[in-house]
């Protein structure tokens, strides 16, 4: 297509997500590289150009002189019935080449929802689904992100899954298949099985046989040569100082979800709460020193331009450093009238010190997660978060002038009781009662709190892998019954589509026997699923219905605790042994402490880390 | 151009050079074609503000909750119209020459986006009175003799036409509006080029789409496949009511 002169970009929504152009954009001879790589990103452009590791990993692969990393977005489906009409296939940014012509097409995982955009945008690229389809002409396709730990029910549509942290094994991806092809050994088996005899962290799904028992459990994964893994363990990055920092970045011309700098402080976190798969997958924690995040925020700023630092990890008042830092950053942010930003803040630790440098002070709102409403089932979920807490942090937004405060919930926790909602509503009218006793708020204003709440979803690697997510109706009468417990106006309440949740419980937990139903819903036009006006549940269970699938089996049902999982084939560091105890203290209504405080024993220092709360592993 | 670890300091040296005794105005005039068409206004705005910070340009900037540095452009150009003549008014605080703001601008800029010229603006926006654009299309039934029925029906009154306002739709004729316009058939890349200047001041703005529209509805171009049929519009200049060319 060319773009400058396309009368369908004249047509569609936003063009200037599909333009391409931008500066910063990495541009090389096609001529002259050896191994060339689409990044797919499986939803639209201002949700993929906003995330950091495409970032990182478009700057990682092009650091290899020889390999040409390009960008590829889902278009909005106002350009993808253009395409289909008019048969104009699924192009990378950069080249406007279709996929096809690529080597390797790589795809994040970021969540279960975009499957079958995954899916759809293989079809717009005109690349058969399944791998088993694909001969040696077309690309080879890859997959990795956070839901590539239990990437089961889309595992016959890929080649490999890298596990874990892409920075290295990426490059070595690449060099293998330059290595094979400059040697002229190239076939996609040999280079498939070398790969996941040779790479840590590769996952060849078609090497692994998997058996069912009777009941529709698994029986086992069996490995189908002897040189390969029997569990695949995945890759970090051990040293955060010395991994790859993109000092380039792509600006993009229009209004992306995050239009400011992003500095990942550290990977991992210390907390451990029972339901976050985040919080297990990223161990061990892996800190970064000040002064190289200082380093790499000015290099960032100059580089691009933004107004904004936001500090970004699993929960920014956990990094040891934070003080050092953002007075380091201080130093430099103001005088260029740059603000701060700290999300992912907890309330144990929000501070009116904390406060004062942070650029929320633009905004009026603070955000919370206390994720249950009493302290039982607090406790039950591991997070260490007491009612005080909250309050003391509420006070000292609302002392500072601030009138709006908003409160993450779920709903459908393991051993949540009615009175357990009800305390979401009560810690709400708390919030409100602690405003008008604050004598130096702003009483020009009323207080705000929105409380909104999502469903519990168990998700693979956590304590509550096993747990049976609540029925439909069940989720259903407990949002209204929260609803009615909500009488104050000063309260809004808001809650996430439990449908959806139902059926991201069965992709969170699915194996590859949802390979039909994928597939069918790829077939029937499924796409933006993560998107209110495209999911459509009916068409869902519809789908499930044909293809034989009960989803009540992968979303409803407690997993039995000597079953084998269908992520049970990867290893994320963090032992099952862990997960079990954990579950133990859950149902106890015991707390665990966070890993700076105690090592819980988790298994993921095995993996090693620089700058770490954990202890060294015995050798 | 600058080393890129060095523009934290050429920040810090640009703040601590004497203020001007009042922010000066300094025009660009820049380029906006290929992919950057499809760009709107407002994101152009986002991008103007980074690529400024970025090119250590000593800015004026608001005072106040919220500061920023102040930027006014003229004329809005519609998404999907290309120009080699757009103008950006910035407005500095410390000593620095137009080439030099320049040539930072350009080196964070593409060929796409590229400042061609700065200096002290002689005219004010407000001055711009008409705006002449290239346009050249791609139809099947593209000849000599489409070329002549175009040039007649756009400079034939009445050539009614709806005009989306704020205050609604709205019929209009916009014969008036277009100050000359002149059609040809170009043979060696098989296009109808219009070459025309249209209305373009801030009480009466012809947009060239319109032309566009009023072709396909008259003349029952561009109905075919739209990955072979094709326009483009490029705007060339603009004018003071005079018809001088805007400084």
């Amino acid at each position: 297509m060319n773009k400058e002169k396309s009368t369908i970009l004249k047509s569609v929504t936003k063009p200037g997500r599909y333009s391409g152009g931008e500066y910063g954009q990495i541009i090389k001879d096609k001529t002259k590289v050896k191994a060339r790589f689409a990044f797919c990103f499986p939803d639209t452009y201002e949700i993929g150009m906003s995330n950091l590791g495409l970032r990182i990993l478009y700057g990682v692969l092009n650091k290899e002189d020889d390999v040409w990393c390009e960008r590829v977005y889902d278009p909005w489906v106002d350009m993808q019935e253009k395409m289909r009409e008019h048969n104009l296939p699924l192009c990378a940014c950069e080249s406007g080449d279709p996929l096809t012509v690529f080597d390797m097409v790589g795809f994040t995982l970021q969540y279960e929802m975009s499957y079958t955009n995954v899916l759809n945008m293989l079809d717009l690229a005109g690349i058969p689904l399944y791998a088993k389809d694909r001969d040696d002409s077309f690309p080879i396709i890859i997959g990795g992100g956070p839901c590539a730990y239990n990437a089961e029910p889309v595992a016959d549509f890929f080649d490999l899954f890298d596990i874990g942290e892409g920075e290295e094994m990426l490059p070595e991806l690449c060099r293998l298949y330059i290595k094979m092809k400059d040697e002229g050994r190239y076939t996609k088996q040999a280079y498939l099985r070398e790969a996941a005899r040779t790479i840590e962290g590769v996952y060849v799904p078609s090497f692994y046989d998997v058996t069912y028992n009777d009941d529709g459990t698994i029986k086992a994964y069996t490995p189908i040569y002897d040189d390969i893994p029997k569990q695949v363990k995945k890759r970090i990055i051990t040293d955060m100082d010395k991994a790859y920092f993109p000092d380039k970045v792509v600006m993009p011309y229009i209004e992306t979800v995050h239009d400011r700098v992003m500095l990942e402080v550290y990977r991992g976190c210390i907390r451990g709460c029972r339901f976050c798969q985040a919080g297990m997958i990223y161990r061990p924690v892996r800190e970064k020193t000040p002064e190289v995040l200082n380093e790499q925020a000015k290099c960032l700023y100059e580089a691009t331009g933004y107004d904004e630092i936001s500090l970004t990890s699993l929960s920014i008042s956990d990094y040891t450093q934070l003080e050092k830092l953002t007075e380091q950053l201080l130093e430099w942010t103001n005088d260029n009238m740059v603000s701060l930003s700290l999300p992912s803040l907890r309330v144990d630790s929000f501070t009116k010190e904390l406060m004062d440098k942070i650029a929320s002070v633009r905004s009026s709102s603070l955000t919370f997660a206390p994720e249950a409403g009493t302290q039982r089932l607090r406790d039950v979920i591991n997070k260490n978060v007491r009612e005080d807490d909250l309050l003391r942090a509420v006070n000292v937004a609302f002392e500072a002038g601030k009138n709006t405060v908003k409160l993450y919930f779920m709903s459908g926790l393991p051993t949540e009781t009615y009175e357990d909602l009800k305390g979401i509503a009560d810690l709400a009218v708390s919030v409100i009662d602690a405003y008008y006793k604050c004598p130096t708020r702003n009483k020009a204003k009323k207080p705000q709190v929105t409380i909104s709440v999502s469903c519990f979803i168990p998700k693979p690697f956590t304590p509550f892998q096993w747990e049976a997510q609540d029925t439909m109706e069940m989720l259903a009468e407990k949002q209204e019954y929260l609803g009615s417990q909500i009488t104050d106006r000063k309260i809004r309440y808001t809650h996430h589509d439990a449908r959806v949740s139902r059926v991201e419980a069965v992709l969170a937990r699915g194996d590859r026997r949802l390979a039909p139903a994928l597939e069918l819903a790829c077939r029937e036009g499924f796409k933006f699923d993560s998107w209110d006006e495209c999911f459509d549940y009916d068409k869902w269970m519809s789908v499930f219905e044909r293809t034989g699938v009960d989803p009540a089996f992968y979303a409803n049902r407690a997993f039995g605790l000597d079953e084998v999982l269908p992520w049970d084939i990867i290893d994320c560091g963090v032992s099952k042994e862990f997960f079990l105890r954990e579950r133990a203290k859950a149902y106890g209504e015991t707390t665990t402490p966070n890993c700076r405080e105690k090592c819980s024993g988790c298994g993921a220092n095995a993996l090693g880390g620089e700058r770490t709360c954990c202890p060294k592993k015995a050798n | 151009m600058l080393p890129e670890k060095s523009k934290l300091t050429e920040k810090k040296r640009l703040r601590s050079l004497p203020e001007l005794e009042r922010p000066l105005t300094v025009r660009l005039k820049f380029r906006k074609t290929g992919s950057l068409q499809y760009i709107s206004h407002l994101d152009l705005q986002r991008t103007f503000m980074r690529v400024i910070v970025r090119a250590c340009i000593p800015a004026w900037y608001t005072k106040g909750f919220n500061p920023h540095a102040k930027l006014v452009f003229s004329t809005p150009l519609s998404v999907g119209a290309q120009s080699t003549c757009e103008y950006l008014d910035i407005r500095i605080d410390r000593e620095m020459s137009c080439d030099e703001i320049k040539d930072r601008l350009n080196a964070e800029l593409t060929d796409e986006l590229y400042i061609t010229d700065a200096y002290i603006p002689k005219n004010d926006f407000s001055e711009i009175a008409w705006s002449s654009y290239d346009i050249e299309i791609r139809t099947a039934e593209a000849n000599a003799e489409l070329a002549s029925k175009a040039k007649t029906l756009l400079t034939t009154s009445p050539l009614m036409m709806i005009k989306k306002s704020k205050s609604g739709e709205k019929e209009v004729d916009i014969i008036p509006m277009i100050k000359s316009v002149d059609a040809y058939y170009h043979e060696e890349n098989k296009t109808l080029k219009i070459k025309c200047v249209l209305s373009a001041s801030s009480t009466v703005y012809l947009n060239p789409e319109m032309l566009i529209t009023a072709l396909k509805n008259n003349l029952g171009i561009m109905s075919g496949d739209p990955t072979e049929e094709w326009y483009t519009i490029m705007r060339t200049g603009l004018y003071t009511g005079e018809l001088e060319i805007f400084r």
